[in-house]
């Protein structure tokens, strides 16, 4: 028995058989129930963990249609619109989807009419499993008014003016009943009869190609599943040929025997159409250490989606059958990095125009954009001549030292302490003063930093800063590491 | 007499083994400078048409020393002792890595490096700036692609990948200390991916100590302090001139050991060969004094990675002192 609080009282939100048998109902306070039956034993509800469950079953329903919504708390809609054949007609999709539902241990029920709001309603009221088109009106008739998905204000003014069922606002006059209860109960009532459309928002994207295979025995070795990919992909690049495309993004999702669904992706640098790529890269994924495919008792159902597609320029190949452009193989190589290692791990870097050191390069993923793998970098005109000196190496945020002594005002320090070690300063070259960028909002008050290369006696060079002057705030300027010289 | 020849036909034979295991003929050359000994030099397999085998750094001296230059077909190591001497090690690196585009006679675009790096050598020593290189040795920011990684292993392979890659003018991988991953078996497999497409692999290690790889050549870089600027008027006091760095040659196919003071020159893509400034320590140490000071650095925290400290100071457990031993009875 699951309980939940309203108004400060702990209600029973749902319960089991063998509690309906004792007689209790949904809505009971829970106090009463304990004291009628004090055997009783009474869980907190956890609406975020049905909402899991839903939704892990709505990623399960997705191999019977790409389009699953999900509906309230406790519903999902199938649009099973073109699927159906796939599964030896409606009748039997239906019965597949509720056996297998139920050996996974979910009551489920089902409804099936060509309307969303139709099939809503058969799903709810016993009797109804299947309400075929063109009969709605006949079916939904007899049905109370809370199967029309109105809210239940609505539905209490409706009942204390006498209307009780649908078919008593079906034959009502229009224009009173919109005036009095709204336009929303004649919305939902033609949503019902399948005279207005309802759109069905699917929760993931509809993949442009698709192809999958069903398995009657499960496979559990990933030899298997890439095996299986590559006659997959095989098929879809009949269809990428045709259209003309190649995949820049590949998904294949593994669905398991009792119901898990896994989803793993790999993008592609240049679109992708060879099999053997594919292939080769889910073997990159499926490698990687950390991210393990639990296979469980196997996979029955395997698919593979493009989700998204680019044009694809065919490339002659020479005679010589070394058809591999440099660019292509460049880019397959960093397609299988990140397909094992993730999207992070490649980087390359752009110069962008800003002198404050850190922001001067930024690290990119390698080539999101298609074709531009390496693109051209912008070089300052007159060739690095003027370019004041900058370090081999950067630290990723500048290292706070600790300077004894330095030069008032402006001067370099005359030795430091940098992770724990002491250094003596025996030359140094500077101040290069680097103001903030005052025209982001985020460097407005930053304070000026001032360079120097020093070399230690030991020959070390490096480039530190001092933030801040000396004399012109309250505080003392602090010292930081910032790069090291060759 | 009739020993030492047949201990030079034994050795002759031995040699014929291993070039017969590296697979490769060996070749006699007589040294430029020692006429009796005999140095060995193996060819390397798959070297492109046109190219030497051997990468010139510039330096007569130290391609003497090093039998004809770095080897392209090959893995190379380059050591820092601490993680503080990154900037000379890395600084190497990347003259012998312009030197390499300047002898293939590519482009500064053309000339793709990629750089595979563990993500503790890139916080703790820093990630490769490109305005530096760029500035300092001319490589585009386009030609750069990095691979930070999390662990060794993703690293090597990742390396091993690369160095599979036509693209790529060199690879360079970047680690940190000795880890146990990176043994013999691994440095085999990069030395064999090298010698297969003919482009050398980088391996520079920071703050690891000399361990046995496969690689055929190991420098040991620290950093010396750099020359004064020239100008016009003479030499400019108290000023940082061009990057300068110690190479020790920690093992070469020639043996023979060498320590240079090099000098990279910006402005020409080339190494020289310079003196020390100065020869000992700038402040003599005062000696028989009751306190000398500590050498510096001797005891911070960038000891050579990989290596747990010793317990220092803790005696083994048996000797307690005496007033903590159980006390005899009677």
């Amino acid at each position: 028995m699951v309980s939940h609080r309203e108004r400060n009282v702990q209600r029973i939100a749902a319960l089991d058989e063998q509690a309906e048998a004792l007689g209790l109902k949904p809505g009971l306070g829970v106090a009463d129930a304990r004291a009628m039956h004090p055997q009783i034993e009474i869980v907190e509800a956890d609406p975020e963990a049905n909402r899991r469950l839903l939704e892990s079953l709505a990623d399960w329903c997705d191999r019977y249609t790409p389009l699953v919504a999900i509906d309230g708390s406790d519903g999902l809609f199938l649009d099973i619109t073109g699927c159906v054949h796939l599964f030896g007609g409606e009748e039997k999709m239906m019965q597949d989807i509720l056996s297998r539902l139920s050996r996974q241990g979910f009551d489920a029920r089902a409804g099936l009419a060509s309307s969303a709001g139709a099939a809503w309603a058969a799903a709810r009221f016993p009797g109804l499993a299947r309400i075929l088109p063109g009969q709605e009106a006949d079916a939904l008739s007899p049905l109370p008014l809370s199967a029309l998905r109105i809210d239940a204000e609505t539905r209490i003014r409706l009942e204390s003016v006498g209307l009780h069922t649908i078919g008593d606002i079906l034959h009502a006059p229009r224009a009173p009943l919109a005036r009095r209860f709204g336009a929303g109960l004649l919305v939902r009532l033609d949503q019902a009869l399948g005279q207005a459309e309802e759109a069905i928002s699917p929760r993931l994207p509809v993949p442009p190609l698709s192809a999958e295979r069903q398995l009657v025995e499960p496979v559990v070795h990933a030899e298997d599943i890439e095996n299986l990919v590559h006659g997959l992909a095989g098929t879809l690049q009949q269809d990428l040929e045709r259209r003309g495309e190649g995949a820049d993004v590949v998904q294949l999702s593994l669905f398991r025997v009792d119901g898990a669904v896994q989803r793993h992706v790999v993008r592609a640098t240049l679109p992708l159409r060879e099999p053997n790529l594919i292939r080769r890269l889910f073997r990159e994924r499926f490698s990687a250490s950390r991210d393990e495919i639990d296979a469980g008792y196997g996979f029955e159902l395997v698919r593979l989606s493009v989700l998204k597609a680019s044009p694809f320029t065919v490339v002659q190949t020479d005679l010589a059958g070394d058809g591999m452009v440099a660019e292509e193989s460049l880019a397959l190589f960093a397609d299988r990095v990140r397909a094992r290692l993730g999207e992070h791990v490649l980087m390359r870097p752009v110069p962008v125009e800003s002198h404050i050191p850190e922001r001067a390069v930024r690290m990119l993923p390698f080539a999101a954009g298609g074709k531009a793998a390496l693109p051209e970098a912008a070089v300052p005109a007159g060739g690095t001549s003027g370019v004041p000196e900058r370090p081999i190496r950067l630290f990723l945020h500048p290292e706070p030292i600790e300077v004894a002594a330095a030069e008032v005002p402006d001067g370099p320090p005359l030795n430091f302490r940098w992770r724990r070690a002491i250094y003596n300063v025996s030359r140094a070259q500077g101040p290069e003063r680097i103001a903030p960028e005052w025209w982001h909002d985020d460097q407005e008050d930053a304070p000026t930093r001032d360079y120097f290369r020093v070399e230690d006696t030991e020959g070390r060079r490096f480039w530190l800063y001092r933030q801040g002057l000396y004399g012109a705030v309250e505080e003392m300027p602090r010292w930081f590491m910032h790069g090291i010289f060759p | 007499m009739a020993r030492s020849a047949m201990a030079q036909e034994t050795i002759c034979a031995l040699r014929r083994e291993i070039s017969r295991i590296e697979g490769s003929l060996p070749e006699r050359l007589a040294s430029p400078q020692a006429g009796d000994s005999v140095v060995l030099r193996r060819g390397i397999s798959a070297v492109r048409e046109g190219c030497s085998a051997f990468l010139g750094t510039g330096v007569p001296k130290l391609d003497c020393a090093l039998a004809g230059g770095v080897p392209r077909a090959a893995l190379t190591e380059i050591h820092s002792l601490q993680t503080r001497d990154a900037g000379a090690a890395t600084g190497f690196t990347l003259g012998l890595l312009a030197l390499l585009r300047r002898a293939d006679g590519r482009s500064r675009k053309q000339f793709l490096i990629c750089w595979i790096g563990l993500a503790d050598v890139f916080r703790e020593a820093g990630f490769p700036y490109a305005p530096g290189l760029e500035k300092l040795f001319g490589f585009a920011a386009g030609g750069l692609l990095f691979v930070s990684t999390a662990h060794i292993a993703d690293a090597l392979w990742v390396a091993e990948e690369a160095a599979r890659q036509k693209d790529f003018g060199a690879v360079v991988l970047e680690v940190r200390g000795n880890p146990a991953r990176l043994d013999l078996t691994a440095t085999r497999r990069l030395h064999r991916r090298a010698q297969e497409l003919g482009r050398p692999v980088f391996l520079i290690r920071e703050a690891a100590v000399a361990e046995p790889t496969a690689a055929p050549l190991r420098f040991t870089v620290s950093a010396e302090p750099a020359a004064p600027r020239r100008s016009l008027a003479g030499l400019l006091q108290d000023s940082i001139g061009h990057p300068a760095f110690t190479v020790v040659i920690g093992k070469s196919r020639a043996a023979r050991p060498g320590r240079f003071i090099l000098e990279w020159n910006p402005h020409e893509q080339s190494f020289r060969e310079i003196r020390p400034a100065h020869s000992g320590a700038l402040v003599p140490a005062s000696g028989n004094r009751p306190h000398p000071p500590a050498a510096m650095g001797a005891v911070v925290a960038l000891r050579p990675a990989g290596k747990a400290p010793a317990p220092g100071g803790q005696p083994p457990g048996k000797e307690r002192p005496a007033h903590r031993r159980p006390r005899r009875a009677g």
